[in-house]
């Protein structure tokens, strides 16, 4: 059985054609920034690694839509920790929405730009300090 | 006896004094650096590099490729950004540490993310190998630090995104004059000479802002940690597994 790793590392292998260089820093050309989305959906699995952090969520079942899972990249350590996260900030199991670039080949999953949690918290980054 | 006296006493002051000059730092630098990414993306059109003709081809299909969503990873393999690309297009942080004869840059996303720029007036050595960072001897003319890197390994990238970038082919020195444009704002003022794939010296600058009210830290990390997993050995002890690979490249952890 292919587990949420497995499947987010195939995922995001897809976007560049090998999954060998799945790990790499690399250009955001792959997600469209110009029709942003939202989904809810849970928390399986967090992967707090350089030169990405990668999420990857099961998203809800609404409106009898199968559940689907969904792999969501987002910066790295370094700028998330600066942006106020911590490695604990979203933890397997935990349920927010999630807002999101998409992948532009419409594989599901998307680049994470930001995350409303239940008690009103708003996760979000930037490269640039003084946006903030 | 009092003359050879004498003449260590000169000698070993003269000598401190030459270190001293060599080493001293009349510019503050210290502290954790964070690139300015929106002028980054200005410089990507509005000062490119000369590129020789037969380059010119090979960065417009990287352009077109990025714009068809299927950027060229100019970073891969966990491998270093290497000179001149960590200075150009890193989106991450740097610390400027100045200590007596040497100055360090450390990076992030893992330990090879390091600059040692020697300011002790030393020449580069005859016979280096070469580095993805290159041999890097410094000198303050003024409140500049200027730095001259040779010893670039040749696959080491000239990249003006992270989508874009051509290996410099060998032989390229670059000549770096960092300065404060502000208080807390770093300029580094790049000449790269590479004579492979550029028609003339480029010469660029890349800005960098310092935040001491926010305490900032370059965080640790593992750029191979991607590849693996925690868990408990025999002994109960936490450690890291690698995840095996399958065919495709992909990681399964069952």
């Amino acid at each position: 059985m292919m587990t949420l790793r497995a499947i987010a590392l195939i995922a995001t292998g897809l976007v560049f054609g090998l999954g060998g260089i799945a790990a790499a820093h690399h250009s955001g050309a792959a997600y469209d920034r110009e029709h942003l989305r939202t989904t809810e959906g849970t928390v399986k699995t967090v992967n707090w690694t350089n030169p990405h952090i990668t999420f990857v969520i099961e998203c809800d079942a609404k409106g009898g839509a199968p559940v689907q899972t969904m792999v969501f990249e987002v910066s790295s350590p370094g700028v998330l920790t600066r942006s106020g996260w911590t490695k604990r900030s979203l933890q397997p199991g935990d349920h927010a929405v999630f807002h999101y670039a998409p992948l532009r080949d419409g594989n599901p999953g998307g680049f994470l730009l930001k995350v409303d949690l239940p008690n009103g918290q708003v996760l979000s980054f930037t490269l640039q300090p003084s946006d903030q | 006896m009092n003359t050879f006296t004498t003449f260590c006493t000169v000698a070993a002051l003269i000598t401190v004094s030459v270190i001293s000059r060599a080493s001293a730092a009349p510019a503050d630098f210290d502290g954790v650096w964070i690139p300015d990414v929106k002028d980054q993306h200005r410089q990507e059109t509005a000062n490119v590099p000369p590129w020789k003709p037969e380059i010119v081809p090979q960065v417009a299909h990287m352009a077109a490729e990025e714009k068809a969503g299927r950027p060229f990873l100019v970073l891969s393999h966990c491998l270093p950004h290497g000179m001149p690309s960590w200075m150009l297009i890193s989106h991450n942080a740097f610390e400027w540490l100045t200590t007596p004869g040497r100055v360090t840059l450390l990076g992030e996303v893992d330990g090879n993310r390091m600059r040692r720029i020697y300011t002790d007036g030393r020449s580069h050595p005859d016979d280096p190998d070469l580095t993805l960072h290159g041999d890097s001897i410094g000198h303050w003319d003024g409140d500049v630090l200027v730095v001259d890197t040779t010893a670039i390994m040749p696959q080491a990238y000239i990249a003006i995104s992270e989508a874009i970038g051509i290996p410099n082919d060998g032989d390229m020195h670059i000549v770096e004059r960092f300065h404060l444009a502000q208080p807390n704002v770093l300029h580094d003022d790049l000449e790269i000479t590479a004579p492979k794939v550029l028609t003339a010296s480029w010469k660029t600058t890349r800005i960098f802002r310092r935040y001491p009210d926010r305490h900032y830290e370059i965080t640790e990390g593992e750029c191979e940690q991607e590849d693996l997993v925690p868990g408990k050995d025999q002994y109960g002890n936490d450690i890291f597994f690698s995840h095996p690979q399958n065919p495709d490249g992909s990681v399964s952890t069952k």
